[in-house]
């Protein structure tokens, strides 16, 4: 029986990996991109059959540094291989510094609907500091790009938090964000994974350290200006116009199933969350024989994980979660399964319960771990 | 056996002066041991010993000599433990000698310990041989250390023997001198028993193994004995000596020096210093010197996880078998959970016993810091004594506190006398004297040595104190100490608050004057390892109810995942359960989570 999904490609390639990023991409290996388009169009082939697709997204890595004719390429084998919704959103994630208007017309022609720019910052000291290959201007002249290549879905993700900002600089920032009037906003606090080069250089005294109560400022600002034009904060880093919220991300957020194809893609489907491997030459390698690679992760959820996760991923979305939905998904009255901790967490002022639905505060929105790892089996 | 081929002695030295080398070399050159034979440092049986260079346990070893005048002589070797946390182990060791071998570091000199001993020797009438060790060394300083002991010691350059320990060079020399000039012991053979126990330790096998010197009578196997001090009774399971391995033999007679197997269960019953005697026919008086081991050093040792309680018991249990002066009581705290209040000789004890409990019994342990035991008499008349800082009544209802004073030995340089002065001062220290010791004709440009002595409360030397003497002095500065007795003193005690709720572990007693300073250190140390919480939380340091110190570690206002897209539900998951977990770890401050290594940077932050 076909069902609804979400579908996500990996595009692991970068011009130059930037000091913030732990995502799985190579640099210096875009030779290999006409074999990695191919063993993706494989699997697409092999492993998937029989779904309806709802969404697709190029994520990355750098997608944008797919030609448009590859793109078509992709789109192609999923178009004969599952049904796809007429309605569906494709979006692609791209660097300003890799898009010109006629690559913008071309893929736009070849069916991606929604653009999502790496923009990152509007100042230039900042993009040198976060190692992007893009100045400011080079995102502003993509959005107008984007604009002149009829993109009317456009989303521009930014990055705060970060050391050498301020509450004034950001707030400049967030205007001239405004001011490209974009559909749709990301804002992602500058965060460390342990590898990431950055983190290295603030342990090593090369950068001052992240100041949490700075960030915290910034994010409060953000949220009272995008609020006061018109921008409906949907979920903990994302805001939208009206119609616009990323159909694609609340796929996840909603906990319904999704396919992944590429390096390091997840899906997650029958109750399994799977993942490929994180390694290209692994991943290249093992479609040349035409079989489809072991999954490196293959984790069956549990009903009691599924609930725990549909609750914790739910309490992202503004409007929190439905007490109706729940009973209907999984037959249990959520205030009661999880009175201790629904009842915790709203003393602690993180969470309140209305109108049938639990959400985070806004207080909560900053503090979401302490409300999330409650959540948690065990 | 004929007394006069007998020769009680032992080696008396500094730290490191060179020892358990002199030992081994001994050992070697009586041909006790072949030089492939000797691991390093016979006598040092225990592992730490060896890492720390000290010896903890005194053994005794029987050479048999061949001297120059054709004669075979016994040479009765004692090893003393070489730290000030064990002297009274150390004059329990002379009084088993006739004699004393002094070792001295050709490079460093006199040390506070060399005249301690040299000191604790004299007391007990022993003939000292002065040995200037590592002379082969290029930093030896021969002529200068030569001209030291004479001034200090008195003993002329034609008295001091130059040897190398560690090549032997002199050695034969020294053997020479040690049946020349140390006297054979003059017991009577034919009067009643009184052997002087000098050391003891468990074995499972036979119980408590007790180390003797006879200086009347003689002991068999089978003999049926008593400790005249503590009156235990025991049955002679085993006599011999130790050469080095034990040789069992039918008697030891007056002036011998071996052990016996007693069968009993703990040394806590067969104290070192007490008199054994027949329990027919036997001896009344005891030999001089007999008091029990006393702690001086407190601390509370609690198990990392509650669940080792268990464990934790039998260890110190285990531990105390073989060790007379470890005192411990169990008691609790709300946050630490069950564990122990033990009693040390000293800071040393206390560190050797922290690692073997951890070492041996593979135990994670929480150790608070460490103080002395207080005498407060109370308004009410009453007197108690007390070793937990969190037992001090309230202030209204002192009369007085008493706590335990040392008088101090420092040798220095005397160009380090400025900064150490102030040092001791600083920790209440009382002034009682200062010598120049020798007059050197060269004494370089860290000036002349100088021996400082004074009176101090030991409270003071339990925390920084030692560390600072090395690194104020760039470690020339030498040190030893003894107890003098109680002294009244005006102390209070220091309280913690975490968010309102007092924290009995970290409490402290202190001057009065200090409360500021010591609050605001723990308070600024909490501060920085308390993670932030979801509330503000206040830190306050209070003598009473005033408050000394305070701070206030703010609200955590961010904590959440800002990215959670397909690709990371799993692992967003997983840092969600790392905190989880985290938590679970944490000690719980009333409503506030404090992780463990936060109590342990405040139990150790030292003052």
């Amino acid at each position: 029986m076909s069902q609804d999904i979400a579908l996500y490609i990996h595009f692991p390639f970068c011009r130059r990996r930037c000091g913030y990023c732990s995502f799985v991409s190579y640099q210096g290996r875009e030779s290999d991109i006409p074999q990695y388009v191919k063993a993706l169009n494989k699997e697409l082939l092999l492993r998937f059959a029989d779904q309806r697709v709802s969404s697709i997204y190029f994520g990355g890595g750098t997608p944008s540094l797919l030609s448009p004719g590859q793109i078509h390429e992709i789109l192609s084998v999923v178009h004969s291989h599952f049904a796809v919704d007429q309605a569906s959103e494709v979006t692609l994630e791209a660097n300003p510094g890799t898009v010109d208007e006629i690559y913008l017309t071309a893929i736009r022609k070849v069916g991606i609907n929604r653009l999502s720019l790496g923009v990152q910052s509007l100042d230039d000291d900042e993009l040198a500091l976060l190692g992007r290959i893009h100045t400011a201007a080079e995102a502003r002249d993509a959005v107008q790009f984007a604009r002149n290549a009829r993109f009317t879905n456009l989303s521009l993700d930014f990055i705060y938090g970060l050391s050498n900002q301020t509450l004034a600089s950001w707030g400049k920032t967030l205007d001239e964000a405004i001011g490209l009037n974009p559909e749709h906003i990301s804002l992602y606090p500058l965060t460390l994974e342990d590898d990431a080069p950055m983190r290295l250089a603030i342990q090593r005294g090369e950068m001052p350290p992240l100041d949490p109560d700075l960030t915290a400022d910034q994010y409060e600002l953000a949220q009272d200006t995008l609020a006061a034009h018109g921008y409906s904060h949907y979920e903990i880093s994302n805001w939208a116009r009206d119609g616009y919220k990323c159909k694609h991300n609340l796929v996840y957020w909603h906990n319904l199933p999704y396919l992944g194809a590429g390096v390091a893609a997840h899906s997650y489907i029958d109750g399994h969350r799977l993942a490929n491997t994180t390694d290209l030459d692994s991943y290249l390698n093992a479609f040349s024989d035409n079989l489809p690679p072991a999954w490196e992760l293959d984790e069956e959820i549990s009903p009691e994980l599924h609930l725990s996760e549909t609750v914790i991923l739910g309490l992202r979305l503004s409007e929190g979660i439905g007490l109706e939905d729940i009973n209907r998904r999984f037959g249990i009255d959520l205030l009661r399964h999880y009175e201790q901790q629904v009842g915790e967490t709203a003393s602690l002022g993180l969470l309140e319960c209305s109108g049938q639905r639990i959400r985070l505060t806004r207080r909560g929105r900053l503090l979401g771990n302490e409300v999330f790892w409650r959540f948690l089996p065990g | 056996m004929d007394q006069s081929i007998i020769r009680n002695f032992c080696i008396i030295a500094h730290i490191d002066h060179g020892k358990s080398t002199l030992a081994d070399r001994l050992i070697e050159l009586t041909g006790a041991m072949r030089r492939d034979e000797i691991r390093e440092q016979v006598m040092d049986s225990m592992e730490l010993e060896r890492e720390r260079g000290i010896t903890i346990k005194a053994k005794a070893i029987r050479l048999d000599y061949k001297a120059n005048d054709g004669k075979t002589y016994r040479l009765n070797l004692i090893d003393t433990p070489g730290h000030v946390d064990f002297s009274y182990e150390v004059s329990r060791t002379l009084a088993a000698c006739e004699g004393a071998v002094l070792v001295i570091d050709a490079s460093q000199g006199i040390q506070a310990q060399t005249l301690a001993n040299v000191y604790l020797a004299m007391e007990h009438n022993l003939e000292i041989i002065p040995v200037l060790n590592k002379i082969d060394l290029p930093t030896a300083e021969t002529d200068r250390v030569i001209d030291e002991i004479e001034s200090v010691l008195g003993y002329g350059p034609e008295s001091v023997m130059l040897i190398s320990a560690k090549t032997g060079l002199g050695v034969p020399q020294l053997l020479e001198k040690i049946v020349q000039r140390i006297p054979p012991p003059r017991g009577n053979a034919d009067a009643p028993l009184r052997a002087l126990i000098f050391d003891s330790h468990y074995d499972s096998y036979k119980g408590v193994i007790a180390y003797l010197r006879v200086i009347d009578g003689q002991i068999s196997k089978g003999g049926k004995l008593r400790l005249i001090s503590q009156g235990t009774e025991l049955e002679v399971l085993e006599v011999g000596y130790f050469a080095p391995e034990p040789y069992p033999v039918q008697t030891l007679s007056a002036g011998d020096v071996g052990y016996i197997a007693t069968g009993l269960k703990n040394v806590a019953e067969c104290h070192v210093g007490d008199t054994v005697t027949s329990i027919s026919n036997g001896a009344q008086a005891p030999l001089h010197g007999y008091r029990p081991a006393k702690p001086m050093v407190f601390a509370g040792i609690y198990p990392t996880e509650a669940d080792d309680y268990q464990e934790l018991r039998a260890a110190i249990d285990k531990l105390s078998l073989n060790d007379a002066s470890l005192s411990y009581e169990p008691e609790s705290s709300p946050l630490l959970g069950h564990g122990f209040r033990c009693g040390f000789l000293g800071l040393l004890h206390l560190d050797i016993v922290r690692e073997r409990l951890e070492r041996e019994f593979f135990l994670s342990l929480v150790v608070t810091a460490p103080g002395v035991s207080f005498i407060v008499t109370k308004t009410n008349g009453q007197t108690v004594t007390m070793v937990n800082p969190s037992d001090l009544p309230l202030l209204n209802e002192i009369e007085k506190v008493e706590e335990p004073w040392v008088s101090i030995s420092i040798i220095t340089p005397s160009k380090f006398i400025g900064p150490l002065m102030e040092l001791i001062m600083g920790c209440g220290g009382v002034h009682k004297r200062t010598e120049y010791l020798g007059h050197s004709r060269t004494p370089g440009e860290l000036g002349q040595r100088v021996q400082l002595e004074y009176d101090m409360p030991l409270r003071s030397m339990l925390t920084t104190f030692y560390d600072q003497l090395k690194s104020r002095s760039q470690g020339y500065a030498s040190m030893d100490y003894e107890f003098v007795g109680y002294r009244e003193a005006k102390l209070v005690k220091l309280d913690v608050l975490v968010n309102g709720v007092l924290v009995d572990a970290f409490s402290r007693i202190i001057p009065p004057e200090k409360a500021h300073d010591i609050g605001e250190a723990i308070v600024s140390k909490l501060k920085e390892e308390i993670p932030r919480q979801l509330f503000q939380v206040p830190l306050q340091a209070a003598v009473g109810s005033r408050i000394v110190a305070r701070a206030n570690i703010p609200a955590k206002r961010k904590d959440v995942l800002a990215k959670c897209y397909g690709g990371d539900i799993t692992r967003k998951r997983k840092l969600l359960e790392k905190q989880k977990e985290g938590k679970k770890k944490m000690k719980s401050i009333g409503k506030v989570e404090v992780p463990k290594e936060a109590f342990m940077s405040v139990l150790k932050l030292n003052w």
